[in-house]
């Protein structure tokens, strides 16, 4: 069983949020973004405890904003939680017997779903924040009866117990007898009786054998046994030195975990090493807690949840990069957030969450295969959803459209004609207009597989940028950080990430991309046919006429070196290939040059580049486009 | 591993119920009589069905036909298996369905806060607007009793009137169906037919959730299964599929007698038809001493319908508190006041602190009536025992109405019960239509409409402005809703005028709450406590010094010391309508078994009794009576 989605309103950074999870799901963004808030809200929804101080939730986890500066008016916070089976039976069945009461049924695929909502607000009778788990049928009303009874919770959370493991992980807490993992582990050795009163002789004889090696040990116990003469007790006391633990439990407690980096080093307590090992010791002190004794603890079709915030903490690079493998063999799901891009590098693209903080509060973006609109099943849509060679189900089992594509125009208004003339239908069509607009954002495996084979080396730093610029080549990439230097606005600085995209697949690739995750771009390129084609296939991909003009330029010119020659570059140029040795050039002409530039592109790319930056007035003379360009970039949306 | 109480329980069983109790799995068929302990052969399967799994977790379905005998039977598994009581399913067929509604009805768009209107007033009313709305004929108000026929028979309102021979009654029928219908789903509501119907049309449209009733629910257990009706059996069959075959019947075809109510011994054919279940007879009863015994076989053999292949019953009984020819009694009277008033006299002589162990029971109320007041001059506490679809005094019903209003704002149902309690409590005389009209105008609630006018009547009275003001204050947070019940409790006067009507649906109401507690948790929300008390009887619980009066339909399942049955006369057991269907006929039959049921409820001791004469006609004594074999005296007794 696993977390499939998760909903939140109102919570902490969070006004509203719609995140889908697999069996590894990565987050990133900057800090304060949210991220933390989503595993929080996994973490709260997921454990309560009855009675217990610090479950729940306070006025600090409402979501404040202009329009609402007071936590206790306004509207609850709201998680909601779903599990659905992928296909029928998935989950095991003594997982279905055991929360049958709870479970709803798509009863045309037999595919089991849960839903769990967790909602709080101010009341005033109460003088408190009360939070209220319930859960819910598939039209996300609360289920009564049995279903709405408080041991399903109970129950339920046994099936999904869920392990916080936060960014400072200190490794004397985890591995202390009282930890999480190790002290529950520990817990359940066993040492055979026979085993244990023997130890227990020879720790005593032991114990005797060291106080009367030396007097003064002897005598420290004799000058300690006064204390029961001021202690206020009756009964003589008797105080003894132990040297020795007292019994099995004892040696067990003090138990810690030595380790070797390598032959020949000296074996030293964890606590001892660099800090990238102790990081990565609580991670698989993790995974042998889950493979050991997990389903003792709880049930044996229990699935650990792991929020994991960053695993790459104090890790160099290099182990960072195969952390990733790692992590996703880890039992259960993974919920986890990350700063490093070498991490990221081998994530794979459906399992990227970019979790954003904006004006209206946190948003977090994916490449879903699908896109739901949670509207009312009718007949009508059956021919639909027919004809529509799988494109189109209807998931009964959340009461949801499901398109696993983007909706072509005629389907949609079919869809649009098949819930008309309904009291609900204006809401109705609201949802399926969302559907379909996010579903023309759609991102087929196909392509994702292409960008996995080209883009491997940029995919972990354009992830962590704000904006993107799209340019041909490594010419064009030199020579924008160059101007932009120039002009004030380093790219670098401002978290610009410059994609020289014939290198790294196709530009429209990195356009819906950009447009699917929700980073802010333009593109150059030349004004040749090549890269006016390049226009058109951005555009292809269902962009409007104003997106194109806004977030595409190119070069009146033709392509780089015709431009810079037609910004009248000619001496600058022919002073850097001549200081490359090519001394003839002073004297070549228009045509000359720019063959001499093609052949050494980024050669001279750099040069200028250079120059750009530490020369504003010649950042000022470079092709215009490049210079609007970069004016763009600031504030771009 | 078997705990020690369920061990107990197992070694306790005869030869014949440890062969059903240990009864795996496929289909089985228990004949089972009066007093043979079809009860505890049920409980105590169930329990062991559980106890020899405890690593698995599937669960185990048991069905009855009252609340009370589902509270007894689940009250019993949980002593015998406290730690897997979760794993037990035990209810009646509505309860049961109204649970699959609460998950799963949201497919054939019903919500899980559906309220149910239990009573015909209520649904009277909802026809009637149906009616209006649709512009259908008022007259047709009284359709409601076919419409619930059709519902029994699982027939949906499309198409229902091709159940008729007539095209025009059909047309009609059907559009009156369909209106009742969609006003129902408008509220937001089902009436006890539906939850029976539409389970079935769940189940029927999505065979996936009968599915998974099967996956989950590993072996089904139905008590009185002869009186399951035809869409009751239609429903177990549709669930069941085509595979399914762990079911487990007990029933008695001599005990059918709801026949009136759908119930018949086809439902007993099909079962055996359609699940070829083996077959086990419990002929031994516990109960009733030999006399008796002897007694119902001699009348019960005149009868037809009924397995041919039954063993008489036999007399299992061995510690007698009477000899043999002391067990039953024949009395005649010369009226059937005169009988109401011996009877009464005899019961008076009684210890009363026995007479919580005594019965009398009548084919039809008016002779209950009679041996109420009877019993009343002699000063014997006494109660009419029967379902209750309601509370008797305002006070209760105010209660009761406010939840319901406070809940469903717009329910002029609830103001209309909630307003006539309260002006009969307090002799105020606030006007529904006034009220309705003001709301039109102010857009406040009704119930805070209700509260402008009422307080005007009330004057200064205390307690009355008092809980007009607790129930203003809990209709805006109906979440608080026990807080405001116990409010209200300690403002219900202990007696007034009609201080009998106050103490039993006191009592009434706090047995409901327990019971009620105990299926859904004693945090259930209002909804859900509205849903659970609508489908149970709001009778009080008998005193344990008050004797029981019970019509035979009411005594079923039931067991006292001392039973008296009296109007052993033609014409009233048997009833009129059974003699007009003739002598051989299944109305007779059916009559035949009231009796059967009737004798079979003593445990020490019977007394018959008939009148030369009831309501002014002379009357010949009861054909059962002979068919019994006792000889009857010459003269009525003085």
């Amino acid at each position: 069983m696993k977390i499939s989605r998760l909903k939140i309103s109102n919570f902490r950074s969070i006004k509203e949020a719609d995140i889908q999870f697999g069996a590894v799901t990565v987050l990133i963004g900057t800090n304060n973004a949210g991220k933390s808030a989503i595993l929080e809200a996994i973490r709260i929804a997921l454990t309560r405890r009855w009675g217990q101080r610090g479950t729940g939730f306070t006025e600090y986890d409402v979501h404040l904003c202009d329009g609402r500066p007071d936590p206790k008016v306004g509207d609850p916070v709201v998680i909601e939680v779903e599990l659905q089976e992928a296909v029928a039976d998935e989950w095991p069945e003594d997982l279905h017997s055991e929360l049958e009461d709870i479970i709803q049924l798509d009863p045309v695929t037999d595919r089991a779903s849960i839903i769990m909502r967790v909602s709080c607000s101010w009341e005033a009778a109460e003088e408190s924040f009360v939070p209220r788990w319930e859960f819910l049928n598939v039209d996300r009303n609360p289920l009564a009866g049995r279903g709405a009874r408080a041991v399903n919770l109970q129950e339920f959370f046994q099936f999904l117990p869920v392990f916080y493991l936060e960014a400072l992980r200190d490794v004397t807490d985890e591995f202390s007898s009282r930890s999480q993992f190790w002290g529950k582990l520990l817990r359940t050795v066993q040492i055979p009786e026979p085993l244990e009163q023997k130890s227990k002789r020879i720790f005593d004889l032991l114990n005797r054998r060291l106080l009367d090696a030396d007097p003064l040990l002897a005598n420290l116990a004799t000058g300690l046994s006064h204390i029961s003469r001021v202690a206020a007790s009756d009964a003589p006391g008797l105080a003894d030195l132990r040297l020795l633990p007292l019994n099995t439990w004892d040696i067990l407690s003090k138990a810690e975990v030595i380790y070797q980096t390598e032959g020949g080093k000296p074996w030293l307590p964890l606590a001892r090493h660099g800090q990238g090992v102790q990081s990565l010791s609580v991670m698989f002190l993790f995974k042998a807690f889950v493979e050991l004794i997990l389903n003792d603890l709880y049930r044996p079709e229990s699935t650990a949840v792991l929020a994991l915030e960053e695993p790459e903490t104090h890790l160099h690079p290099q182990a960072a990069r195969s952390l990733w493998h790692h992590i996703s063999e880890l039992p259960g799901q993974k919920i986890v957030t990350t700063h490093s891009p070498y991490f990221l590098q081998h994530v794979p693209f459906r399992e990227i969450r970019v979790v954003r903080v904006e004006a209206n509060g946190t948003t977090v973006s994916a490449l879903p295969r699908q896109f739901r609109a949670p509207v009312p099943h009718v007949p009508q849509i059956d021919a639909i959803i027919a004809d529509s060679a799988g494109l189109i189900t209807y998931d009964r089992g959340l009461n949801e459209l499901v398109v696993s594509g983007a909706l072509p125009q005629n389907q949609y208004r079919s869809l649009l004609m098949a819930y008309g003339g309904r009291p609900d239908t204006q809401a109705i069509h609201a949802a399926l207009r969302k559907a379909s607009d996010a579903s023309q954002e759609f991102i087929s495996d196909a392509e994702l597989e292409q960008l996995e084979t080209f883009a491997r080396r940029i995919r972990g730093e354009i992830f962590f940028a704000r904006r993107w610029l799209l340019v041909e080549g490594p010419s064009d990439y030199h020579l924008v950080h160059g101007i932009a230097k120039g002009l004030g606005y380093d790219l670098d600085e401002h978290g610009v990430a410059v994609i020289d995209f014939q290198n790294n697949g196709s530009p429209e690739i990195f356009a819906v991309l950009a447009r699917a995750l929700g980073y802010p771009w333009l593109a150059v390129v030349d004004g040749d046919a090549a890269g006016l084609g390049y226009i058109d296939r951005i555009t292809a991909r269902k962009f409007s006429d104003e997106e194109k003009a806004r977030r595409t330029f190119s070069l009146p010119a033709g392509y780089l070196e015709q431009q810079l020659i037609a910004d009248g570059l000619q001496n600058e140029l022919k002073a850097i290939l001549v200081s490359f040795g090519n001394a003839g050039a002073a004297n070549f002409d228009d045509e000359k040059l720019i063959t001499a530039l093609e052949n050494d592109k980024s050669g001279y790319a750099a040069v200028l580049a250079k120059q750009c930056a530490e020369n504003p007035a010649l950042a000022q003379r470079m092709p215009e486009p490049f210079r609007n360009a970069i004016l763009a970039l600031r504030g771009l949306t | 591993m078997i705990d020690s109480a369920l061990s107990i329980a197992l070694s306790e069983l005869t030869e014949a119920q440890r062969v059903a109790v240990t009864w795996r799995d496929g289909p089985m068929f228990v004949l089972a009589g009066p007093g043979s302990g079809k009860t505890r052969v049920l409980t105590t399967r169930v329990a062991k069905l559980l106890a020899d799994t405890p690593d698995r977790s599937f669960r185990v379905l048991a069905l009855t036909f009252t609340n009370k005998a589902a509270d007894e039977m689940s009250a019993r598994v949980t002593a015998l298996v406290p730690e897997q009581e979760r794993r037990a399913l035990i209810g009646t067929f509505h309860s049961f369905c109204m649970q699959m509604l609460q998950q799963h009805g949201s497919h054939i768009g019903i919500n899980p806060d559906f309220a149910i209107y239990s009573l015909d007033v209520d649904r009277q009313e909802i026809l009637r607007d149906a009616i209006k709305q649709s512009g259908l004929n008022q007259d047709d108000v009284r359709l409601l009793s076919t419409i619930d026929k059709l519902k029994s028979q699982l027939v949906q309102p499309a198409g229902s009137a091709r159940y008729f021979r007539d095209p025009s009654d059909g047309a009609r029928v059907e559009q009156v169906y369909t209106a009742y219908e969609a006003a129902l789903s408008q509220a937001n509501a089902l009436d006890f037919g539906s939850l029976i119907a539409q389970a079935h049309r769940l189940v029927t449209d999505f065979p996936g959730i009968a599915g998974r009733y099967r996956k989950t629910y590993a072996y089904w257990m139905f008590d009185e299964f002869q009186d399951t009706n035809d869409g009751q059996y239609r429903l177990i069959r549709t669930l069941a599929g085509e595979d399914f075959r762990n079911v487990f019947a007990v029933a008695d075809d001599d005990q059918i007698i709801y026949q009136w109510n759908g119930a018949s011994y086809q439902q007993i054919q099909r079962f055996r038809a359609d699940f070829s279940p083996q077959e086990l007879q419990l002929p031994t009863n516990y109960r009733c001493p030999p006399a008796i015994v002897a007694a119902a076989n001699r009348l019960v053999v005149h009868n037809l319908q009924r397995t041919a292949a039954k063993q008489p019953l036999e007399a299992g009984k061995t510690s007698l508190k009477y000899s043999d020819e002391q067990h039953i009694r024949v009395l005649r009277y010369s009226t059937d006041d005169v009988e109401a008033a011996s009877i009464a006299e005899g019961i008076a002589k009684i210890d009363p602190a026995r007479w919580g162990e005594v019965a009398v029971l009548a084919r039809t109320r008016y002779m209950l009536e009679k041996l109420q007041s009877a019993l009343t001059q002699k000063q014997v506490n006494a109660v009419i025992s029967q379902r209750r679809d309601d509370f008797r005094s305002p006070q209760f019903l105010w209660l009761a109405a406010v939840l319901r209003q406070a809940l469903r704002p717009l329910d002029r149902r609830a103001l209309e019960t909630l307003t006539g309690a309260f002006n009969r409590w307090f002799g105020t005389d606030a006007r529904i239509d006034l009220i309705i009209t003001a709301t039109e105008l102010t857009e406040r609630s009704l119930l805070d409409e209700w509260a402008v006018a009422v307080k005007t009547g009330l004057g200064d009275d205390f307690n009355g402005n008092a809980l007009v003001d607790l129930a203003a204050t809990f209709a805006k947070e109906p979440e608080r809703f026990r807080q405001f019940v116990d409010a209200v409790l300690a403002m219900i006067p202990a007696q007034d005028d009609e201080a009998s009507d106050i103490a039993e649906d006191r009592a009434a109401w706090s047995d409901l709450v327990r019971s009620i507690g105990k299926t859904i948790g004693r945090n259930a929300p209002l909804e859900q406590f509205l849903q659970e008390l609508a489908i149970r009887s709001k009778e009080a619980p008998v005193g344990s010094n008050t004797v029981t009066l019970m019509t035979i339909h009411g005594a079923k399942g039931k067991e006292f010391d001392h039973v008296y049955v009296v109007g052993m006369a033609e014409d009233i057991l048997p009833s009129f309508q059974s003699l007009k269907a003739g002598e051989n006929s299944a109305e007779m039959e059916e009559e035949r078994r009231n009796c059967f049921v009737a004798i079979t409820r003593a445990r020490e001791w019977l007394c018959l009794s008939y009148a030369d004469n009831y309501r002014g006609w002379s009357k010949q004594p009861s054909r059962f009576l002979s068919e019994m074999g006792f000889a009857l005296p010459d003269q009525p007794a003085q």
